[in-house]
């Protein structure tokens, strides 16, 4: 049975094979299992472009480990090769032509690895943990942007030692996306700022944050016509704002949903509130999935303003997610995400990726 | 297109909408002159933003829609729509010279939209912070009621702690790391323990959130005591933001405020109120956490807006003049009770003869207004 690409309800092949015992609440969804997951928490998920053929999957974790995963049409994982830090890796991207990985990491550098001769080199290095890196193609130039916890924002040219670039941020990056020609970087103290691409990167706009507490992570997403419009922000208080950069009515475009919360209705109990660790826009559809330190992941359709779907309670909140590059794969990392302090870590437990089919789960309502 | 006469004068009735141009930083002492009568514009450049009127209440309904779990509070950032964020955010976007006293914002709502937001955003804190509490959500993050953002938080995330404790770890060392968790983590507890109860001081901390920018004005503020439109050299927008604001502010500084003796009966008698309010909190203030004191003394970057809104506050309590004032004031001196007043107050030996004549009276007379502190026991309660 074709895990990917087709409508077969997987689950019923391949609950069997991925040891998925009855009272075991690490995979209620029972989604396939990736092989040989990291052994620390996983901080961060990536899937190869469009350019590449094939799904490989890429994940950093604490472990200072950044893995690569060829993800086969049949649900099979097969582990590939794995490359390392001194310090745990926060983030990871692919550059557009799919042959290199760049990683970053808290050793304040990033590097950038060659799948092909399984080589890397260290193109970037900071004052202080890198939290953020993505690769930005523009027509006349690339360059892979690292934000940091030293409130830098640096643009490498991977051949140079120098950035390119450096701007300075008001305070320490947290999380930040980039979708040419628009960067979103989201900072401490509730800053964000929008950095438009073209020619060069320049900040275009500092915004008034829609949420009121720490901003956890950002995605862009795109309208009808593939151009970057908007993003959406989490925060750690269980919500998400859609803010659109240029909304032809800003008070009613944009808005803010709450989610990764317990006692959905009931209101005498004080609801229980949950991070959200990360936000991921399906390539296809533009609708959204959220993963939260509840352990569950929730599909949302932004347009029509409902939920779409909500996950079962993993026994671990999960770290990270991510789409595959035609938007039938929805990974998703369970791990623990440090929102309860040391006391709750556990290194002996297990960590996971899971895989899940998105085609069919991912579609928008259809409304208005 | 043609200015707008009304703007100038503060006085149109369009806002926004207004088919004339309302020139910004072209505000001089124009919105101040409706209502105040015989004040002059110079003395209250800021003093000006006083002439919120009571009878405008009726702009109360004007401010509904942009309640704050929706992003209507975008509206506020955008100075457009709310009024208080009109004023709070046109204010702080203008840069306004010391002598400019183009503070007053476009309309005559904003100094009511700022107080009718300085009462909500205290609910909000409050209900946030009993949230917040009890819904075990990551106590290590910055905290905004808009427009402005609270202080006393420290913003860490959960990487960056995590972090620690792999150093920590490697380095054999987790003592410190759990020192330092168990330090943070007493701080945000008090701090949010402090806003939930919503003591005078951290009231006043609130209000005084209205204008996010221009830290410094504070300190001039404070400082110069002299003319509000003069203090506000760098301040600019915060001062603006203060406008109002600085004219409580003024008061409640203290004793010397010549804002006092600019103001006319109406005036005085909120005045106390407002002197009431903002003084607890400002005695409170130092007493305080740190936090709420810092953010209070106007010296408190995020902070700037709050003096307006207080004031606002207290000229909205005193409709009629005295009596609302009274209201105003036992409240305050209740929370005065609290608050370590020791600095708030003058002694009834440190008053002369004519001030300690003029705090009995039932009003303030023009010209003879006490630039001083009045002793405790002669508020009316």
């Amino acid at each position: 049975m074709s895990l990917f690409g087709t409508n077969t309800g997987f689950g019923s092949g391949g609950t069997g094979v991925f040891g998925s015992t009855t009272t075991d609440s690490h995979n209620p969804m029972k989604d396939v299992e990736v092989t040989s997951p990291p052994d620390d928490s996983i901080s961060c998920l990536a899937f190869s472009p469009p350019t590449m053929p094939g799904n490989f999957l890429i994940g950093g974790s604490w472990a200072n480990d950044v893995r690569c995963w060829e993800v086969q049409d049949n649900g099979q994982t097969v582990p590939k090769a794995q490359q390392m830090h001194t310090g745990p890796v926060l983030d990871v991207c692919w550059s557009d032509d799919g042959s290199k990985v760049f990683t970053a990491s808290c050793d304040k550098t990033a590097k950038m690895w060659d799948l092909n001769s399984n080589q890397t080199i260290q193109i970037a290095q900071h004052e202080g943990p890198i939290r953020t890196i993505h690769w930005i193609k523009a027509p006349n130039y690339s360059c892979v942007m690292t934000g940091s916890w030293d409130k830098t924002l640096k643009f490498w040219d991977t051949r140079s030692p120098n950035p390119m670039m450096s701007l300075q941020m008001p305070e320490r990056c947290y999380c930040a996306d980039v979708v040419y020609p628009m960067a979103v970087v989201a900072t401490a103290e509730r800053g964000l700022i929008v950095y438009q691409l073209e020619n060069q990167p320049s900040e275009f706009r500092r915004i008034e944050s829609p949420l009121k507490h720490q901003h956890r992570c950002v995605a862009i997403f795109k309208d009808k016509q593939s151009k970057p419009t908007g993003f959406a922000l989490g925060s750690i208080e269980g919500r998400v704002a859609i803010h659109y950069i240029n909304p032809p009515n800003p008070a009613k475009d944009n808005f803010t949903f709450k989610c990764h919360r317990s006692n959905g209705t009931n209101t005498a109990t004080p609801q229980d509130i949950y991070a959200v660790n990360a936000i991921s826009f399906h390539p296809v559809h533009g609708t959204l999935a959220t993963v939260g330190s509840d352990g569950r992941f929730s599909f949302w359709d932004k347009d029509a303003r409902t939920k779409l779907k909500t996950s079962e309670q993993l026994d671990q909140p999960i770290t990270a997610c991510c789409f595959n590059n035609n938007g039938n794969i929805f990974a998703y990392a369970s791990s623990y995400d440090w929102s309860k302090g040391h006391e709750y870590y556990n290194p002996q437990k297990k960590n996971y990726i899971f895989l899940r089919n998105a085609a069919e789960e991912l579609k928008p309502r259809n409304k208005k | 297109m043609t200015v707008c006469n009304f703007f100038l004068q503060g006085r149109c009735r369009y806002g926004d909408k207004c088919w004339n141009e309302h020139p910004r930083g072209g505000r001089g002492g124009g919105g101040g002159g409706d209502y105040r009568g015989n004040q002059q514009p110079s003395r209250g450049g800021f003093g000006n933003r006083v002439w919120i009127n009571p009878s405008q209440r009726t702009g109360g309904d004007y401010v509904q829609p942009s309640s704050f779990s929706r992003d209507g509070n975008n509206d506020w950032s955008r100075g457009g729509g709310g009024g208080g964020g009109g004023g709070g955010g046109g204010v702080a976007s203008r840069d306004v010279k010391s002598s400019d006293f183009s503070f007053s914002s476009q309309n005559r709502f904003t100094a009511l939209f700022t107080l009718m937001h300085s009462l909500r955003n205290q609910d909000t804190v409050q209900k946030d912070m009993e949230v917040w509490q009890t819904s075990g959500q990551w106590p290590f993050s910055c905290y905004s009621v808009l427009p402005g953002r609270l202080s006393g938080f420290v913003e860490v995330s959960p990487e960056e702690l995590r972090l620690e404790y792999y150093s920590g770890r490697a380095s054999g060392d987790l003592q410190a790391y759990m020192n330092s968790v168990q330090q943070l983590a007493d701080q945000w507890r008090s701090r949010v323990q402090e806003l939930r109860t919503m003591s005078s001081s951290t009231r006043i901390s609130i209000s005084e959130l209205k204008n996010p920018g221009s830290q410094t004005s504070a300190h001039e503020f404070g400082s110069t005591a002299s003319g509000f439109g003069t203090t506000s050299s760098t301040s600019s927008s915060s001062s603006t933001g203060f406008g109002p604001g600085g004219f409580s502010s003024g008061f409640s500084f203290a004793p010397s405020k010549p804002g006092f003796g600019a103001s006319n009966t109406q005036q005085a008698s909120g005045f106390g109120s407002a002197f009431a309010q903002p003084s607890s909190g400002f005695s409170a203030a130092p007493a305080a956490p740190a936090a709420s004191a810092a953010s209070f003394s106007f010296a408190a970057p995020a902070v700037e807006n709050k003096a307006s809104s207080v004031s606002t506050f207290s000229f909205k309590l005193c409709p009629g003049g005295s009596s609302a004032a009274a209201d105003v004031q036992s409240s305050a001196s209740g929370a005065f009770g609290g608050a370590a007043d020791t600095g708030l107050f003058s002694a009834h030996s440190d008053l002369t003869a004519e001030e300690l004549k003029e705090f009995t009276a039932k009003r303030f007379t023009l010209g003879q207004i006490p630039l001083k502190a009045p002793p405790a026991d002669l508020l009316v309660v």
